[in-house]
């Protein structure tokens, strides 16, 4: 919520350098990343300290937030944690603690300098700098930052070199750069950052269109065909179909790797079986097993005995149960429909037996029929596998 | 005195269906569209049988069950979903439902149903009866009791043909056995699946969800 202020000091989860501590830190007190980030640069040059209290408050704020907006700060309350700030670095200094006083004011300088320049915009992308809407530094800002600038490197200039072994013009450059690292670095970060998101929300959008392309195709067509159907049994017979394709596609019972089963064939078989014939199959598999060519031909013969059923029994639905064994497929296609005597058709239904029957027996497997007239019909397949 | 129904399903177009094609033979005491509402209701109005939707927000019927039986355990469940998803199934009746069928159900089926679940029996679908024979199957069984952890023979025979679509009667014929034989071996596999402690279903369940 913008112009809110976070009561919990926080770490940040987004827009940091390193743990996020300054930032959540700078969300908490309302300053601008740049400054409170100068401050713990600043203190880093005393023994350290910058950097034990990093720590600690890392350790203090085991939360991560994301990016929140900085409540507004007074103009006054800015001075007042400048001039603490600044009291406390003089009174560290006062009791003999810089290590360096030349160090620190140098750091000191740059830093802030840098934060000046960048300022208390929220670094837009790259391309905001080219854009007129963005806030720029104000010139005040702009000079307090050269000025500041200028005066660090100079005095690195006059008496790093005797501090330090480097040259002093190699030093000044590292130090110009990393300024300019430190400047630029929150626009490059926020940048990639854009980016990163912008890929999410093109991957969420694929997503959701894919999304709706499938419910488009299925659920959609099969509504406005249930809505232009006035027959009972048709419409049952859709919702039907559709709810078990939307199931398998909801649950993705379609397997990974891309090994067919025999349980996912004869699901496609009978929900083939119910949009054809309009009788409904009641699907139940115990176990699986890879389609290969036995059991391909005990697929094939299942479909044939439901078609038989649905074509013949007038049975209003039918059960298929296939079970995988330790070493045996077994498939039952049971309705409750007329039946048949099944001496006395044999012979009229040639062409159906040898479907069936020639079928799996070719590929090693049994046919049982069981039927009576008025009892309903039972078909039993059953092939002998190898489980490996 | 007719058998008290109460019914939990927050689709209130199905709960108003099922309460049309009930309210002929049974007395529907009163409905509810989510879990705190209906565990409350249920206790004070301790209805025979209560039909109770799988899925549903706020812990689905697994918590209306849990909740209902910590302090009326007579109230019978019966599970009716569309989902069908195994694991969500078998967790039902391992919290406490005397069986499961879908919604596609036919009306007169569903009215048998709630009569034999009143009645103290199990209500195994065809397709209940195949996911418990593949939450057993090839189990091995624990060291802590062995007969809860498998299915005897004739049990599954009795599931393998509740699961081809057979009713209990045909069920009793093919067997040669009586009606009653039947139903006491569901409600034998009911008790298994309620006690058995085996790892097997569990990891049969998270097997399923993945695969």
């Amino acid at each position: 919520m913008p112009g809110i202020r976070s009561l919990e000091f926080k770490r940040r989860e987004t827009n940091r350098v390193l743990a996020g501590v300054c930032g959540g830190l700078a969300d908490w007190l309302g300053l601008p990343d740049a400054y409170v980030r100068a401050a713990f640069l600043t203190l880093l040059t005393v023994w350290g300290l910058g950097g034990f209290l990093y720590l600690a408050l890392w350790l203090v704020a085991f939360d991560k937030v994301e990016d929140r907006q900085p409540r507004p700060i007074e103009p006054s309350q800015t001075l007042g944690l400048a001039a603490a700030f600044s009291g406390f670095l003089m009174m560290l200094g006062a009791i003999g603690w810089w290590p360096n006083p030349v160090l620190v004011l140098t750091i000191a300088a740059l830093a802030f300098g840098t934060a000046a320049l960048v300022g208390t915009s929220r670094p837009a992308p790259l391309a905001g700098l080219f854009d007129p809407g963005v806030e720029k530094p104000s010139r005040i800002r702009l000079l307090v930052g050269v000025v500041l600038l200028m005066g660090g490197l100079s005095m690195l200039n006059l008496r790093l070199g005797d501090i330090f072994e480097f040259s002093t013009v190699f030093i000044a450059i590292a130090v110009t750069g990393v300024g300019i690292a430190v400047a630029f670095g929150p626009w490059v970060r926020r940048l990639l950052g854009d980016l990163n998101a912008e890929r999410n929300e093109r991957i969420r959008q694929e997503e959701r269109a894919e999304v709706a392309a499938h419910l488009h195709d299925s659920v959609l067509q099969t509504l406005a065909l249930i809505q232009r159907s006035d027959d009972p049994g048709r419409m049952s017979m859709l919702a039907r179909h559709q709810e078990s394709e939307l199931r398998d596609w909801l649950y993705g019972t379609v397997p990974l790797d891309g090994i067919d089963l025999v349980s996912t064939a004869l699901k496609g078989a009978a929900a083939k079986i119910e949009e054809t014939h309009q009788v409904p199959v009641d699907v139940v598999t115990v176990g699986d097993y890879p389609v290969d060519d036995s059991s391909r031909a005990l697929v094939g013969a299942a479909t044939e005995a439901m078609v038989n059923a649905a074509k013949h029994s007038g049975a209003d639905r039918m059960s298929l149960y296939f079970e995988a064994d330790e070493d045996e497929l077994s498939v039952f296609v049971t309705d409750q429909g007329s039946g048949f005597d099944v001496d006395s058709v044999r012979d009229d239904r040639r062409g159906i037996a040898d479907s069936i029957q020639g079928r799996v027996e070719k590929a090693g497997g049994t046919v049982e029929i069981d039927s009576e007239p008025g009892e309903g019909t039972e078909v039993v397949l059953r092939m002998p596998v190898v489980v490996v | 005195m007719s058998v008290k129904v109460y019914l939990v399903d927050d689709h209130r177009l199905f709960l108003s269906g099922v309460r049309a094609e009930l309210a002929e033979e049974f007395r529907i005491v009163g409905s509810a569209y989510d879990v705190d509402s209906a565990i409350t209701e249920i206790r004070g109005l301790q209805p025979d049988v209560v039909l109770v939707d799988v899925h549903m927000p706020d812990g689905g019927g697994i918590a209306v069950i849990e909740g209902v039986l910590e302090t009326t355990p007579d109230v019978k469940f019966l599970a009716l979903s569309v989902s069908d998803q195994a694991e969500d199934v078998i967790a039902m009746i391992r919290a406490g439902a005397r069986g499961y069928v879908t919604k596609t159900i036919e009306p007169p089926d569903l009215a048998n149903a709630v009569r034999r679940v009143d009645a103290g029996d199990a209500v195994f679908s065809p397709r209940l009866a195949g996911f418990v024979l593949d939450a057993f199957a090839g189990a091995i069984p624990s060291d802590d009791d062995p007969e809860l952890d498998q299915l005897t023979s004739r049990e599954k025979d009795v599931l393998r043909l509740i699961a081809r679509g057979y009713a209990y009667k045909q069920v009793a014929r093919k067997l040669e056995i009586s009606i009653k034989t039947v139903e006491t071996h569901v409600s034998s596999v009911l008790r298994k699946l309620q006690l058995s402690n085996r790892h097997e279903l569990a990891r049969w369940a998270s097997k399923r969800r993945i695969v």
